[in-house]
């Protein structure tokens, strides 16, 4: 089979050579195909080679001449731009042809990083973020961690995507070993705090509103401990802070009945109760109007 | 109303009769034609039937939330769905035997041959691997082929066993009803497919997204089924936990598909301990117990039940993360100890005597150890993990963890007669 097509070779490059012109391609493939059987004897009987490129001349001269006569015509009429036409410029070319987005590698291989900073503009993909690197909206690849630009593949990844990376060290490498632990930094640093800070024993502050003649003002007054008692708030008088009244039912245990959607019952003795009422004020209106009246 | 039905209806209300009723002898005969064991209903034949339903419900037909809930405080849960308990109590009841279906009923007598065939190939298998194993090795031709051989032929043997039930309906039923007895091939094999159709998916994805898979131990093929509980609460994989909830040590379910016993170590690891001096993290051994057994059917194992004596090497100790430290991973990682042999506990208690830097790697090949199974949950700062940091008398409690101030690049100056 090698040596077949080994043997064929120069035959496909003298087809080639005579491919150029469009037309003759339609007649020429159909003598292709007429071709091949007797290729293929040529094949097994080198001394014959002569015959088949007797076969492809008569090819050629099988084509109509009233085909050939066309062809001459259309080069002939060809259309020609001289350079005084070109130097007008063309319309609209500023829409073909937009500035450049200043795209490519920012940080090259080996470059030192910090987070944030911007190593490679790209439309699409062309590259993946790998270690220590992440993607912007606009598939930006900037570096997440402080150190040096790697370049790289990781066929156990991905078998064919591109990823920048950030290694710690001036020589480190990427890809890492698959079963490797992760490398990663901290990246904190140890305060002390104080525990009385922390929101369960924080104190509660009361929202205060005040109304002046400049329209309403909404504040809180200073945290203060439940616990110590009254307290002079605004509005003149000691008293409890709002969220502290708030919590009053809560305290005394009180609790509502649970809203239940589907006891039509109830919802069914609250409604005409409603409209009973209703009705009364109605007619106690209209009662009203008619003393009025009747007062006038 | 069909007509086959319409004509149906009058002898199945005889079936149904004669079935609730019993006609016992009948029955046994017609029902145990595929099964060797006695059925629940069977063996629950002398029902109180003057007691009204609500008064003692049963589990596999309530329906109602209000008595499922009674039946749930006395501990028995419903089984199954309830749109299934539902079609049960309309159902008729009657057994696949006496479905008065002809199409059925042969499809019914293929499957039942079937089986009968697997049976007589099971017990042909057996009689070959005994005739192999009564032989020389010389006669066997080899060593090697020999144990080849017969490793095939148990494989085979196995492969049998699940065939010959698989087709069974009443089989699936009790699969289903969750009444599977786990020291059947079949059951174990049923439960097995149904682990790996989706959750142990879900503990793999987990365990590789969130890096326990290189972090802590470098490869691991979960073979068993991990369910972690603290008090009653199940944890899914991942999922964080409440500082105050997991101060107790937590309770395993751990379910194994292969037959026999096997002795596994049992570790629980912190790879994100942060150290500050190093700006990386630290590894700490939370719990840490030795030659724990289960097996298919003794899958509890409660971590703070086991014995000090000879089997905790390191007691539970409760996870703690820093104010502003990112979240702590928790990985429970079970080992199987090479060819289920006994480590030397007090060799191990000798050789291990620091929690910290403790690694999973170093045990694994220390003790030729095979991860088999993996949990996962995480921990970070909540309302109550100061209280727990001071009630194990954690040291650094106060402190608390801010990120550092971000880097800048180092000043470069540009060439002024470059950049014209």
């Amino acid at each position: 089979m090698f040596q077949l097509r080994g043997v064929l070779a120069p035959f496909r490059a003298l087809e080639r050579a005579i491919a150029p012109s469009t037309l003759r391609v339609a007649s020429y493939s159909t003598s292709i195909l007429s071709s091949r059987p007797v290729l293929n004897s040529a094949i097994t009987n080198p001394s014959s080679s002569s015959s088949t490129t007797l076969t492809r001349s008569n090819t050629t001269r099988l084509l109509p001449p009233t085909t050939t006569s066309l062809l001459n015509n259309l080069l002939t009429q060809q259309q020609i731009r001289h350079a005084s036409h070109a130097s007008q410029g063309t319309a609209n070319r500023h829409s073909r042809d937009p500035a450049g987005k200043r795209l490519g590698a920012k940080r090259s291989a080996g470059e030192y990083v910090v987070p944030g900073c911007i190593i490679f503009k790209q439309r699409g993909t062309k590259w993946f973020p790998g270690e220590n690197c992440g993607m912007g909206r606009d598939h930006t690849i900037y570096s997440m961690q402080s150190g040096y630009v790697r370049y790289y593949l990781d066929p156990e990844r991905h078998p064919d995507r591109k990823f920048i990376g950030v290694v710690f060290e001036k020589d480190g490498k990427l890809p890492t070993p698959r079963n490797a632990p992760t490398r990663r930094r901290l990246g904190r640093v140890a305060v002390r705090f104080d525990p009385a800070d922390l929101p369960v024993n924080q104190k509660q502050t009361d929202l205060v509103a005040e109304v002046t003649a400049e329209g309403t003002t909404v504040g809180d007054v200073p945290a203060v401990d439940a616990e110590a008692g009254l307290r002079f708030r605004p509005g003149y008088m000691y008293r409890e802070a709002n969220w502290q009244i708030g919590r009053a039912a809560e305290k005394a245990g009180i609790t509502a009945l649970p809203h239940r959607r589907k006891n039509r019952w109830l919802a069914w003795r609250k409604r005409t109760a409603k409209a009973e009422r209703v009705a009364q004020m109605k007619s106690l209106k209209g009662s009203k109007k008619a003393a009025k009246k009747a007062k006038k | 109303m069909a007509h086959c039905e319409r004509a149906s209806k009058p002898l199945l209300q005889c079936l149904q009769k004669t079935y609730t009723k019993g006609l016992p002898g009948l029955q046994l005969q017609s029902t145990r034609a595929f099964q060797s064991t006695a059925l629940a209903r069977e063996e629950a034949q002398t029902e109180t039937g003057s007691q009204p339903f609500y008064k003692a419900p049963d589990p596999a037909t309530v329906s109602n939330p209000r008595l499922e809930r009674k039946l749930l405080r006395q501990g028995v849960a419903p089984i199954g769905s309830r749109r299934r308990r539902v079609a049960l109590q309309d159902s008729l009841n009657i057994p696949f035997e006496q479905l008065p279906y002809q199409c059925f009923q042969e499809a019914r007598k293929i499957l039942v041959a079937d089986r009968e065939e697997k049976l007589r190939d099971i017990t042909s298998m057996r009689e070959k691997i005994s005739r192999l194993e009564g032989l020389s090795t010389e006669q066997a031709g080899g060593e090697q082929v020999k144990k080849s051989k017969l490793r095939a032929m148990e494989l085979h043997l196995e492969h049998l066993k699940i065939q010959a039930d698989i087709n069974d309906p009443l089989v699936k039923k009790k699969f289903e009803d969750g009444l599977g007895d786990m020291s059947k091939p079949i059951y174990r094999f049923l439960a097995d497919r149904k682990w790996r159709e989706y959750r142990r998916k879900i503990l793999v994805q987990r365990i590789t997204q969130m890096k326990v898979i290189p972090d802590v131990i470098p490869h691991c093929e979960p073979t068993l089924d991990t369910k972690l509980y603290f008090g009653r609460r199940q944890i899914q994989p991942g999922e964080f936990v409440d500082s105050k909830l997991s101060t107790e040590a937590p309770k395993l379910n751990v379910q194994m598909f292969e037959a026999g016993e096997k002795l596994v170590t049992i570790a629980v690891v912190d790879p994100d301990v942060p150290n500050v001096e190093t700006d990386g993290f630290d590894f700490k051994m939370h719990y840490l117990a030795v030659n724990v057994p289960i097996s298919a059917v003794n899958t509890k194992v409660d971590l703070s039940q086991l014995s000090t004596e000879s089997q905790v090497v390191f007691p539970w100790a409760p996870p703690v993360a820093q104010k502003g430290s990112p979240y702590h991973r928790l990985a429970m990682i079970i080992f199987e100890q090479k060819e289920s042999k006994a480590l030397d506990f007090a060799a191990v208690k000798a050789k291990e005597t620091a929690r910290e830097n403790l690694l999973a790697r170093a045990l694994e090949s220390r003790y030729q150890l095979k991860p088999i199974g993996a949990h996962l949950f995480r921990t970070q700062w909540d309302d109550s993990m100061y209280e727990v940091m001071k009630s194990i008398g954690y040291a650094d409690a106060e402190i608390e963890l801010r990120r550092a101030p971000a880097e800048r690049l180092p000043y470069k100056r540009r060439n002024p007669a470059n950049m014209r």
